[in-house]
């Protein structure tokens, strides 16, 4: 009976996969059935990318310029991305993480024209003063709005009392004074180190084959690039900048936000990453004793949750949501976290959250766009979905007890309060 | 792709055929037309339903059967769909196949879906005062934190406004005001109620049909039945404009107009008020997103999008304070310039791409499949999604004048900083 899940989980996970001459990986799943296609070209390079050496010259970037690179991006000389994706149908879109950027386009009909819009435009940045100027008023907008969002200034609240000097702590579009100090130059240095085929994955998934994805390479001809490129990393020290802060804004009631800031994990360590994504779970997950006390006092809504984040040079694990007592949750969720590192984790709770992180790698499996995305994240971690499953599936319980010898401690904790103005 | 038939009166079981997925899909739909006088009760019925069931009382348990079948997810919703009141139950869960020890998995997830939705909890023949107090304070609670999405809450003011005093708007999510005199018993009356007088419809979607249907019909079969008749589409008569401002400590300001289309619309319109929305903001190459986002730089976002079940055309967008009057006077005179000017063949025919290429869409997502069965239900039609896709590709310009032409409108509300509430 165990060979049949794993005979369907490797017919459903099955990647066909090619690395290009230029230094490009290529994966694709094949989804038979399905009538879309989503494609996501990626590059490792994101809001945490803040300095670096090209060809020997050092480069001090202002926050916000991955995010302000995606946006013009989707320009060149004949005009923007958009206008030719409407030609098509398709639905394009960019997103900006701390430490990648993607482009994606999902449609119906006419891929390898799309494929040829997505790698010409990716692989061909054009940038004026004029252009950027212009931008610059754009993503102003887009930074006020989130500044409105109590869950965006909660988290990023969190990291900045975390962080010290790592670029975590920075707002993903910076802030309408970092982005004023963009020029062109910074960005024709950004794309030449970052965004050349060695560093970058093309994941498409749907209605579409390897070979429809290697002619649309084969046409884009992107080429490779080979100055020597550096990535400068900030040094972060173990300790918290802060251990409390208070925001006050217009909400209803307030939130709160408890950060631990642990040992940063490799980004290939699936099983430490792993024990990040469980143990928010064991300790306030809607199966855990103490999510049902709060919930039944009525100090937290349904939406409270943990989770984890982990990037180059930083891991941490967040809890937070709507509270009315926002110190006594922060309490009730440290002293939570002793107990379990005293009395261990209950057994019976850690097979059920194992079983339900498994269902969650199976049903990322059958939609195009999760597919597609996850195949990218999958490849900068270096691994593959059968061996998240291999992993998720050796996990014990004598792992998380270990490792929450030396996590979640008290020492490394950051809380955030937000309250009503 | 959808196969529909009546299982009993007033209850219809749909099937699709769902083979590709890695999951599988049971959802029941109770519709009838709102009631003001219940729709806080009716409101607060999802959250307790929610909680567990006769089989399964309490919260964590059911929580921790649902993590055991591979996290499977149980959803009890409540929303509106013009005057009606929909409440759905769902879950949805992986396929037996990728069982690590062999369970069956599809068969408890229709237990779990038809346990939920006929035979809640009730002990004393009640709902659980003690769960039910709770609920009320969660409800509260999301009624009260209703500001905190500001752009959310800016586009329901304006529908308060829009829809004021007709069934159209009643509260989907009830009336702080009114929770206190929420019980027990009046709660335990409106799941009554709602058994009684709901049109249902059920969905299996890569479950088990007959399973699903044979137990649909044993827990209706000591119920005593009379669906309601829906209510019909409707929309606010023409009006003179309404304007409303709301102060509101923000960065950024939000701007919300809405345009009545004065009553139902036909069905040979429905393609092309679809293109009409789309063309004047529904794409990235829309008339408010190049000019009044991209060229104007009045707006971060500026979105239209076209309600058929009681029809209205929305636009929202997200404003600095200063520009708000600016960015107004900008959407409408985009509206005016695609209602009455030209529209070229190239404009037209790329934004019917980017139409027929999402509803090409359709069918890789158990959830949007089910989502488009269900409008379709609602609105009579039962169209496939490639029905709407012929019809889309012979809409005109001049059919987009014609439709536009009928919009006028009725509300424009502003939440922003540093201005005095009116209205």
């Amino acid at each position: 009976m165990a060979e049949n899940w794993k005979k369907s989980i490797a017919e459903a996970s099955c990647v066909r996969k090619a690395v290009l001459d230029n230094g490009l990986t290529v994966l694709v799943r094949e989804m038979p059935g399905f009538d879309g296609v989503h494609a996501v070209y990626s590059t490792k390079f994101g809001s945490i990318d803040r300095a670096f050496e090209l060809d020997g010259r050092r480069w001090d970037l202002p926050a916000g310029i991955a995010h302000f690179l995606e946006h013009k991006m989707f320009e060149n000389e004949d005009g923007d991305a958009f206008a030719l994706y409407a030609k098509t149908g398709a639905n394009a879109n960019a997103y900006t993480g701390f430490d990648r950027t993607s482009y994606v386009f999902t449609a119906t009909s006419r891929v390898p024209e799309n494929l040829d819009i997505l790698l010409s435009f990716v692989s061909r940045p054009y940038f004026t003063k004029e252009t950027i100027e212009k931008e610059q008023g754009i993503i102003g907008q887009e930074i006020k709005m989130y500044d409105d969002s109590p869950e965006w200034r909660l988290v990023f609240g969190i990291y900045q009392n975390l962080y010290q000097n790592h670029g975590i702590g920075e707002d993903i579009a910076g802030s309408t004074q970092s982005i004023a100090e963009i020029t062109p130059e910074m960005l024709y240095a950004c794309t030449d180190a970052f965004y050349r085929p060695q560093n970058m994955v093309l994941a498409v998934a749907g209605n579409v084959t390897l070979e429809m994805v290697l002619d649309a390479c084969a046409r884009a001809d992107v080429p490779s690039r080979t100055a020597p490129v550096k990535r400068l990393v900030c040094e972060e020290p173990a300790g918290v900048k802060t251990h409390e802060s208070e925001i006050r804004m217009a909400v209803a009631k307030p939130l709160v936000g408890l950060g631990f800031k642990e040992t940063p994990i490799a980004e290939t360590d699936i099983r430490a990453a792993l024990i990040c994504d469980i143990l928010p779970e064991l300790v306030c997950g809607g199966t855990t004793p103490l999510y049902r006390r709060l919930y039944d006092e009525g100090l937290i809504s349904p939406d409270f949750s943990g989770e984890a984040l982990s990037v180059a040079g930083a891991t941490c694990i967040l809890f937070g949501g709507e509270t009315p007592e926002p110190e006594k949750v922060r309490d009730m969720l440290l002293e939570e976290i002793a107990r379990l590192r005293r009395e261990g984790i209950d057994r019976e709770l850690f097979r059920l959250c194992k079983n339900a992180m498994y269902g969650d790698l199976v049903r990322g499996l059958e939609n195009i766009e999760e597919s597609a995305s996850g195949m990218a994240s999958m490849f900068f971690r270096g691994c593959t979905v059968e061996d998240e499953a291999a992993a998720l599936a050796a996990l014990r319980p004598e792992d998380v007890e270990e490792a929450l010898r030396t996590m979640l401690l008290e020492e490394h904790a950051s809380t955030v309060i937000i309250r009503p103005v | 792709m959808m196969n529909r038939t009546t299982i009993a009166p007033g209850v219809s079981l749909t099937t699709v055929e769902a083979d590709k997925f890695n999951t599988c899909r049971v959802s029941i739909y109770f519709v009838r037309p709102a009631k003001r006088e219940t729709a806080t009760a009716d409101a607060l019925l999802p959250i307790v339903m929610e909680r567990g069931y006769a089989d399964c009382p309490d919260m964590t348990e059911l929580s921790k059967r649902l993590s055991r079948l591979y996290g499977a997810s149980l959803r009890v919703d409540t929303f509106k769909v013009g005057a009606n009141r929909v409440l759905s139950v769902s879950v949805t869960g992986i396929k037996d196949k990728f069982a690590l020890e062999g369970e069956l998995l599809t068969a408890e997830y229709a237990k779990i879906a038809l346990g939920t939705a006929f035979t809640p909890y009730l002990p004393n023949g009640m709902f659980d005062p003690e769960c039910v107090a709770i609920e009320k304070q969660q409800l509260r609670e999301l009624l009260e934190g209703e500001i905190n999405e500001k752009r959310t809450y800016c586009i329901r003011q304006a529908k308060r406004k829009f829809f004021e005093g007709m069934p159209e708007g009643i509260e989907a999510n009830g009336y702080l005001d009114e929770l206190d005199s929420v019980d027990e018993k009046t709660l335990t009356e409106a799941f009554r109620e709602m058994i009684r007088s709901s049109r249902i419809e059920v969905f299996a979607l890569g479950a088990e049909a007959d399973v699903v249907r044979a137990q649909v019909l044993a827990a209706l079969a000591d119920t005593k039945r009379a669906p309601a008749h829906l209510a019909p589409i409707n929309a606010p008569a023409p009006c003179r404009e309404k304007s409303f401002t709301q102060n509101i400590d923000a960065v950024q300001g939000k701007l919300c107009m809405l345009f009545t289309y004065g009553g139902p619309v036909a069905e040979e319109d429905a393609a092309a008020v679809r293109v009409a929305a789309a063309l004047l903001g529904g794409t990235a190459t829309s008339r408010l997103f190049v000019n009044v986002r991209e060229k104007q730089s009045l707006c971060y976002y500026c979105a239209a999008a076209f309600q058929l079940v009681a029809p209205h055309l929305c636009i929202d967008s997200g404003v600095e304070p200063q520009n708000a009057a600016r960015a107004k006077a900008a959407i409408l005179h985009e509206l005016e310039a695609l209602r009455e000017g030209p529209i070229s063949d190239q404009e037209l025919s790329e934004t019917k791409r980017t139409l027929l290429s999402a509803l090409g869409s359709v069918g890789d997502s158990l959830h949007s499949m089910e989502t488009w069965c269900f409008h379709e239900i609602m609105r009579g039609t039962e169209k496939e999604p490639a029905d709407l896709m012929h019809e889309i590709a012979l809409v005109t310009a001049d059919d987009v004048h014609r439709v536009l032409g009928r919009l006028s409108l009725s509300v424009t509300y502003l939440l922003t900083k540093g201005a005095q509430e009116n209205g």
